[in-house]
C-alpha cells in the first residue's frame, strides 16, 4: 500500500471526523456554563457561571424557569435499567448456551431473537401499548409494559455478545472437569462461569446503558410516570434552557463512572482467571 | 442456571429449557405486538376511540392523503441520503482504524474514542445540534470569523439539511465499527502478495480490500437503516416539524388518539423495514459473520 501518502491523509481525515463527532458535545459543554437565568442556549456566552448546574439541584433562587423534572425520573430509569439488565443477561446467557449445540430450527430462533434489535422502537412501543390498552386491558407502566419492550431490545444484544464469547469457548475444559467426576453444578460455577464472566459483564453493560437511554419504546409503552429520556423529551416542545445541557454533561460523567466500574471489574476477572489457571484446583 | 448443566446427558431437553424463556418473551412482547399493529390497522376509528369492526377506512385515508404518502417518500429519501453520508463519512475512518493503524492498542483506543459520545443521552445529543447549526450557532460564528462567509448561513438549522447532518453524526459510528472490524480481519499477506505482483493501491483496494469489507458495510447499513427508518426525535427537533417521517406521523396520530391510523403507518413502516433488512441479509449471512 502507498501508506506513505495515504496514511497521513487519512490521519487528518480521522481528526476531522473526530471533530465532527465531538463538536456538538464541546458546544453543549460550553453552553452549560452560560450565565443564568437570562442566558439562553446559544452563543455568545454572556458570562461564565455554574448557574445552570445549581439550577438542576434547586440551589438557585426561584425564577420563571422551572427546574428539570428529573429527580424521580432518574430513579425510575435506574431501576428499570437494572431490571432490564438482569433479565436480558439471564435470557441471553441461557439462549447462547443452548446455541452451543446444533438443533433443528436454530436459524428461525436465531432470527426471532435478533429481530428484537432490528424492529424500530416506535413499532414495538406502539404494538405493546395497543396490546395493553385494547386486548389485555391493563394500564401501561414503566415497570411492566415498558420493561417488557426494553428486554425485547436488549436481550438480542446480550445474546449476541454471549454467542461470540461461547463460540471461542473451549468445551474440553468442561469435559475434563466432568470426566474427573466434578458435578455439573460445580463445573458451571468453577469452570464455565469464570471463563464466560467477561462476556456476561459486557452483556450487562450493553443492556444497562441501552435501557437507561431508551426512548421510542418507552414513549409509547410507559404510562403516566416518566423515565429520564421522557422527561428530557418533554422539554423539546417547550423552550430549551441551558440546564438541559448541564444535565447532559452530568449524565455523561455518570456514564464514565459506570464505564470505569466495568473496566475495573473486567481487569479483576482477568487477573482472577489467570490465578485460577495457575492453581488448577478444581474441586 | 445450575440445573441446566446438571442434565448434561439429556441434551435435547436442556436445549429446549434454555431456549424456552427467551422464545416466549419474544413471541409475547415482539411478535404479538406487531401482529396487533396489523390487526388494529383494520379497526374502525371514531373520534376518541377504536372498535374492532373491520374496515379499510384508515388505509384508504392514508393513500389518499398527500401528507401521509409524502411522509413515506420523505422517509425513504432521508434514509437513502443518511445511508450514503454515514458510509462516505465512516468508510475512510474505518479504513484508517481497521487497516492502516499497525498497533492494536491504538486501533482500540480510536474505536473507544468514537464510542464515547454515546454516553451522552441521545436526546441531548440531538438538541446540542441547535446551538451548533443555528443562525448564531457555532458553525456560523467560526465561518464568519474566518471570513469564509459574510452573512450567516440560515439553511443550516430547521431544514432537511440539519436533519441529515444530525443523523449522520449520531449514526456514522455504527458504520465505522463493523467495517473496521472486517478490515482488521483481512490477512495482510494477501495484500502483500498483490503488491508483490505489481498491483497499485487502487487495484488492491477495489479487488481485495473493498470486497472483503463488504459484510461490515452491510452490517453497518442494517444498523443505520433500522435506526433511521424508525426515527422521529431527530427529525422533530432539528427540522422544526418541517420534515415528517413515518415515525413522526405515528407519534402525532397516537398523540391525538388516532390509533387506527397510527397502526396503518406502523404496518407500512414494518413492510419497508422487512424489505430493507431482507434485502441486506441476502447479501450477507449475519450468523456466519459473528
Amino acid at each position: 500500500m502507498e501508506s506513505r501518502v495515504l496514511k497521513p491523509i487519512l490521519a487528518v481525515y480521522v481528526a476531522a471526523f473526530l471533530l465532527f463527532l465531538y463538536g456538538p458535545f464541546v458546544v453543549l459543554t460550553i453552553i452549560s456554563f452560560q450565565q443564568g437565568p437570562e442566558g439562553g442556549p446559544q452563543f455568545p456566552i454572556i458570562e461564565w457561571s455554574t448557574y445552570w448546574y445549581q439550577h438542576l439541584f434547586g440551589l438557585t433562587p426561584p425564577s420563571r424557569i422551572a427546574p428539570l423534572p428529573v429527580g424521580e425520573a432518574l430513579v425510575r430509569s435506574l431501576v428499570l435499567a437494572f431490571m432490564t439488565m438482569v433479565t436480558s443477561t439471564v435470557l441471553g446467557v441461557m439462549a447462547a448456551q443452548a446455541f452451543r449445540k446444533r438443533f433443528r430450527g436454530a436459524n428461525v430462533i436465531f432470527y426471532l431473537i435478533v429481530l428484537g434489535m432490528m424492529v424500530p422502537g416506535v413499532l414495538t412501543g406502539l404494538g405493546t401499548s395497543l396490546l395493553a390498552n385494547n386486548i389485555i386491558g391493563i394500564e401501561r407502566h414503566w415497570y411492566s409494559t415498558a420493561f417488557a419492550s426494553h428486554v425485547v431490545y436488549t436481550f438480542p444484544f446480550a445474546f449476541l455478545v454471549m454467542l461470540a464469547i461461547l463460540n471461542r469457548f473451549d468445551a474440553s475444559v468442561e469435559e475434563a472437569a466432568w470426566s474427573l467426576g466434578v458435578s455439573p453444578i460445580t463445573t458451571f460455577r468453577r469452570v464455565t462461569f469464570p471463563l464466560i464472566f467477561p462476556g456476561v459483564l459486557s452483556a450487562m453493560l450493553f443492556a444497562f446503558t441501552l435501557s437507561l437511554d431508551e426512548f421510542p419504546r418507552t414513549l409509547f409503552a410507559s404510562g403516566r410516570d416518566q423515565t429520564l429520556p421522557l422527561a428530557i423529551y418533554g422539554t423539546f416542545s417547550v423552550e430549551i434552557h441551558p440546564n438541559i445541557f448541564a444535565f447532559g454533561v452530568l449524565t455523561t460523567l455518570f456514564s464514565f463512572a459506570l464505564l470505569s466500574v466495568y473496566g475495573i471489574l473486567m481487569a479483576m476477572s482477568v487477573r482472577r482467571a489467570r490465578k485460577m489457571a495457575m492453581q488448577e484446583d478444581i474441586t | 442456571m445450575a440445573d441446566l448443566t446438571a442434565s448434561v446427558p439429556r441434551r435435547d431437553n436442556t436445549t429446549r429449557l434454555l431456549l424456552l424463556p427467551g422464545i416466549i418473551w419474544m413471541l409475547l412482547f415482539l411478535i404479538t405486538p406487531i401482529a396487533m399493529i396489523v390487526y388494529v390497522s383494520f379497526w374502525t376509528q371514531t373520534t376518541f376511540n377504536i372498535s374492532p369492526d373491520p374496515t379499510l377506512a384508515s388505509w384508504k385515508q392514508f393513500f389518499s392523503s398527500d401528507t401521509y404518502v409524502g411522509s413515506l417518500w420523505t422517509t425513504m429519501r432521508i434514509w437513502l441520503i443518511v445511508l450514503a453520508t454515514t458510509f462516505l463519512v465512516g468508510y475512510p475512518t474505518a479504513l484508517f482504524v481497521g487497516l492502516l493503524v499497525k498497533s492494536k492498542t491504538l486501533a482500540t483506543v480510536l474505536l473507544v474514542i468514537c464510542v464515547i459520545p454515546f454516553w451522552t443521552s441521545f436526546l441531548i445529543r440531538v438538541l446540542a445540534w441547535r446551538p451548533m447549526l443555528g443562525k448564531e450557532g457555532a458553525i456560523n460564528i467560526i465561518l464568519l470569523k474566518l471570513g469564509v462567509i459574510q452573512q450567516p448561513i440560515e439553511v443550516l438549522l430547521f431544514t432537511e439539511l440539519s436533519v441529515v447532518i444530525g443523523m449522520t453524526q449520531i449514526y456514522c459510528v455504527f458504520m465505522v465499527g463493523p467495517i473496521a472490524f472486517m478490515l482488521a480481519r483481512i490477512d495482510r499477506n494477501i495484500i502483500e502478495a498483490a503488491r508483490d505482483l505489481g498491483a497499485g493501491f487502487g487495484r488492491i483496494f477495489w479487488k481485495i480490500i473493498f470486497p472483503l469489507s463488504l459484510p461490515g458495510v452491510v452490517v453497518g447499513a442494517i444498523f443505520v437503516s433500522v435506526m433511521v427508518l424508525g426515527e422521529f426525535a431527530t427529525s422533530g427537533a432539528l427540522s422544526g416539524r418541517k420534515v415528517n417521517l413515518l415515525g413522526n406521523i405515528i407519534v402525532t396520530q397516537v398523540g391525538s388518539l388516532k390509533w387506527a391510523m397510527a397502526s396503518v403507518v406502523g404496518v407500512i413502516l414494518t413492510v419497508v423495514m422487512g424489505v430493507v433488512i431482507a434485502g441486506f441479509l441476502r447479501i450477507v449471512d449475519l450468523k456466519r459473520e459473528l
